[in-house]
């Protein structure tokens, strides 16, 4: 037995040195969060505090579990608007940044520097929240749901376009080659080899966005852009829960028919 | 006629493709390039229409460079120069018809190309075509429902939709199976013929393209190490060609069905 | 072969249906642009209404630079409700994500664990702020932060049982094979699999909370929302100038910190299928992120 263990005594590997990165991570992470959580820098956690608080909103969410029924025709008016606003950015929003997305794609864009301008505006333009948006348009604008269709508008370019421009840099290439070989224009190319092929993601973002749109005019009533959000926000000033369970509830209804009919279409589409 | 005059192209990581290479090519002449994977062949194809661009030396056609052509004149050049790709390259989504329209891109102008409003006499050449081929009936078909035989098929309509003066196979058979690879040949070769298209085939069948290359040029190493008459080339040929013996790889195996 | 007969050219297919929606959105849209109540004349003065605004924050006095300190600290405001709010969506989503996940636990529960979710994550976080969270713990950002949490577990619950359905079920069987309890099961056959990628949700959800918590800021509950409404309100346009420019350089710099380590982590993973959400989704505030299937078209 003296042969076998000469085959035995390749040496064992030695453990290969451990990645910093991972240690350094887990550090950052927990001095971040013992900032957040601390009563000076950051947020003061303090569970104890908020079980004893908790009592107070046990109330509170009593009166949520009445809806006032009686208030749904007062609705009507905010919840329309809501819709109309949100159709009518959605649309207008989604048609401007089809041509945005194709400049932001390195498959579409017809050179670096328009790329890169595209790309900068584009971060720009998502890093602003919608409510935001809201503040300044009816800083410039006035109150109404003109102010809200602008915000709406420029939020939902910023939604579309990235998701979009992200959608044709993945696009199968070989229709493209084929298109400029065949003598096809930039213009011509984007329509018939691009477009095709991005069609299905395009229904779907175009119908999230409007769908956003929806959630996202409770936010921006409250600054007095239009929608159910002045509606909702007044009901809040008023302590009046029962008749802001109600508008929940129906932008909750509102929001599933949506998504539904999302579903639908997308199934249709592909 | 096509002519390369010590024509080189080095991709920027400083792979040289294509080493001061001179050749004409005549009009009308069925052409067959064979040679390993990376000697050039590829390359040489796409440099034909400018889809790679020369790094020196030059290439005219019919006496006008394409190397020098403006964007403007390279696509007019393109849009008689007609190209079959491995992959098919056609619009999945979009019915046959769609794509052999897209040969008549360039003929039909920006706004209506891009509305989808094509002049009858556009798609009556598209129609033409797809009857050269004989996949007329699928005109309305979606083109991902064809098989891998009949979108090569699509997309020779698509080239002759172009009504070109040359047409540039990179490939064309090496994802279909043996039958229809000869189908798809016979088709190229019947085109050559009956419309005296300049056509240039990359294969790497080299029982194929004996069979149909009226000549055969040899590449290795983005040089030309054989040109001459489909009929002189045998074994030997092919193996100075790829510097070593030949294997089961090389050849498609099936001779071709008889004719109609 | 015999001759072949010429085959005759098909008819055009008609394009009814889809001619139909079409006609049918636009009369939507032009049904609502002609029917809601604003004065689309309007319109026209909008650019003068933006460039008198641009001109009051930026050209009039020139931005209140000294504001920066302030503005600052309002928005780590906003960064620290963001980080607890996800740190707490994180932590709670895991473990119920896992029972969201059919493959976990049984077809039932896992449904009734989805359909929770789906409700929890309905609300944006400023419906939950102004209905939970405020009642209990006031107009702090103790309550943004929690309802951003609680917001996030929806959409990350959802992300992570999707992601969990998708394992390869290899090292599982191992696993159980080896004789590991339902919980040694999970750690070591699941978990390795799927951390990347949920952990790649995480980040990519802190980067849409930052904005969440942005906009709490309007209804008090802290951070950097409440610096622009009050300075707007108040009209000093030259603070609250400074505010956005503040929000803006801060987003996109976590944007893309957060996205670095994300892709760090994607790559250096197996991760299978990486959905477009980790990659690729929108960045907005007060909705619900993770509704797009990956495999629309």
């Amino acid at each position: 037995m003296t042969a076998a263990p000469q085959a035995l005594r390749t040496g064992r590997p030695t453990k290969p040195p451990r990645s910093l990165a991972v240690p350094i991570g887990m550090v950052a992470f927990l001095v971040i969060t013992w900032l957040a959580l601390s009563e000076e820098f950051g947020i003061g956690l303090d569970i104890g505090d908020l079980i004893e608080d908790a009592g107070r909103g046990v109330d509170i969410w009593a009166e949520f579990l009445e809806p006032n029924w009686a208030f749904v025709p007062q609705t009507f008016g905010p919840m329309l608007e809501t819709f109309q606003m949100a159709v009518i950015a959605a649309f207008v929003g989604c048609a401007v940044a089809l041509p945005i997305s194709f400049l932001a794609s390195r498959v579409t864009s017809p050179n670096l520097a328009t790329y890169l301008a595209d790309r900068g505006i584009l971060s720009i333009v998502r890093a602003i929240p919608d409510i935001l948006y809201a503040l300044i348009f009816v800083a410039a604008v006035g109150i109404g749901p003109l102010a809200g269709m602008l915000a709406l508008f420029f939020f939902n370019i910023g939604v579309v376009a990235k998701l979009l421009s992200e959608t044709v840099d993945g696009v199968d290439t070989g229709p493209i080659e084929a298109t400029r070989a065949a003598g096809g224009n930039r213009i011509q190319t984007t329509r018939w080899a691009v477009m095709p092929q991005i069609l299905p993601n395009y229904v779907a973002y175009s119908l999230y966005t409007f769908e956003l749109n929806i959630r996202a005019s409770t936010v921006i009533g409250i600054v007095g852009a239009g929608g159910i959000g002045q509606l909702l926000n007044a009901q809040r000033a008023f302590f009046r829960y029962d008749n802001l369970a109600v508008i929940i509830f129906e932008l909750f209804v509102f929001v599933f028919v949506i998504e539904l009919f999302s579903i639908w279409v997308r199934r249709r589409l592909v | 006629m096509i002519r390369f005059d010590n024509a080189s192209v080095v991709y920027p990581g400083g792979v040289r493709a294509l080493t001061d290479l001179t050749l004409e090519i005549p009009d009308g002449q069925m052409m067959v390039i064979v040679g390993l994977s990376g000697a050039g062949k590829s390359t040489l194809i796409r440099a034909i229409n400018g889809l790679v661009p020369l790094t020196s030396g030059d290439l005219t056609i019919d006496g006008v460079s394409v190397r020098h052509a403006r964007p403007k004149q390279l696509r007019e050049i393109r849009s008689k120069i007609g190209m079959i790709f491995q992959t098919f390259n056609l619009v999945k989504r979009t019915s046959v018809l769609n794509n052999v329209l897209m040969g008549r891109l360039h003929d039909a102008g920006t706004m209506r190309s891009v509305l989808g409003w094509y002049r009858e006499q556009d798609v009556e050449i598209a129609m033409q075509a797809l009857e050269r081929v004989d996949i007329v009936e699928k005109a309305y078909v979606r083109a991902s429902n064809l098989s891998g035989g009949q979108q090569q098929r699509v997309g020779i309509a698509r080239a002759l939709a172009q009504e070109p003066k040359i047409i540039l196979a990179d490939e064309p058979v090496a994802s279909l199976d043996p039958p229809t690879s000869h189908v798809v040949m016979r088709d190229l070769q019947r085109i050559n013929r009956d419309l005296g298209i300049t056509t240039i085939v990359n294969l790497h069948f080299l029982d194929l393209a004996k069979v149909y290359g009226d000549r055969i040029i040899g590449m290795r190493q983005g040089g030309l190490v054989y040109d001459g008459p489909g009929s002189e080339a045998d074994e030997h040929v092919f193996r100075d060609i790829y510097g070593r013996s030949l294997t089961a790889d090389d050849v498609l195996g099936e001779p071709a069905a008889a004719p109609a | 072969m015999s001759v072949r007969t010429k085959a005759s050219r098909p008819v055009a297919p008609s394009h009814a249906k889809r001619n139909a929606s079409l006609i049918a959105v636009a009369l939507l849209f032009i049904w609502a642009a002609v029917s809601i109540e604003a004065d689309w004349t309007e319109l026209a003065d909008v650019p003068r209404g933006i460039a008198r605004l641009f001109y009051r924050m930026f050209l009039e006095t020139g931005p209140d630079w000294t504001y920066l300190g302030r503005a600052g600290e309002a928005m780590l405001d906003s960064i620290w409700i963001a980080w607890v709010g996800t740190i707490i969506g994180a932590a709670i989503s895991l473990p119920i994500g896992f029972f969201g996940a059919r493959n976990v636990s049984s077809g039932l529960a896992s449904n009734i664990v989805r359909q929770v979710l789906n409700a929890i994550r309905a609300f944006p976080e400023l419906v939950l702020v102004i209905v939970v969270f405020i009642p209990i713990a006031g107009l702090t950002p103790v309550a943004g932060a929690l309802a951003i949490g609680l917001h996030s577990v929806g959409t990350l619950g959802k992300l992570t049982a999707e992601v969990v359905e998708g394992i390869d079920s290899g090292p599982v069987e191992a696993a159980r094979a080896a004789g590991g309890r339902p919980l040694q099961v999970q750690r070591w056959g699941v978990l390795p699999q799927v951390l990347p990628e949920i952990v790649a949700f995480w980040l990519y959800r802190f980067e849409i909370n930052i904005r969440a918590a942005a906009v709490l800021g309007v209804v008090g509950a802290g951070g950097i929302g409440t610096i622009v409404q009050e300075t707007i309100n108040y009209r000093r346009y030259d603070k609250a100038g400074v505010a956005i420019i503040v929000v803006i350089v801060a987003t996109i710099l976590i944007d893309i910190i957060s996205g670095w380590v994300r892709r760090r982590i994607i790559a250096g993973s197996d991760a299978k299928h990486v959905s477009s959400e980790v990659l690729e989704e929108p960045t907005f505030a007060a909705a619900g992120a993770g509704k797009i299937d990956t495999d629309a078209g």
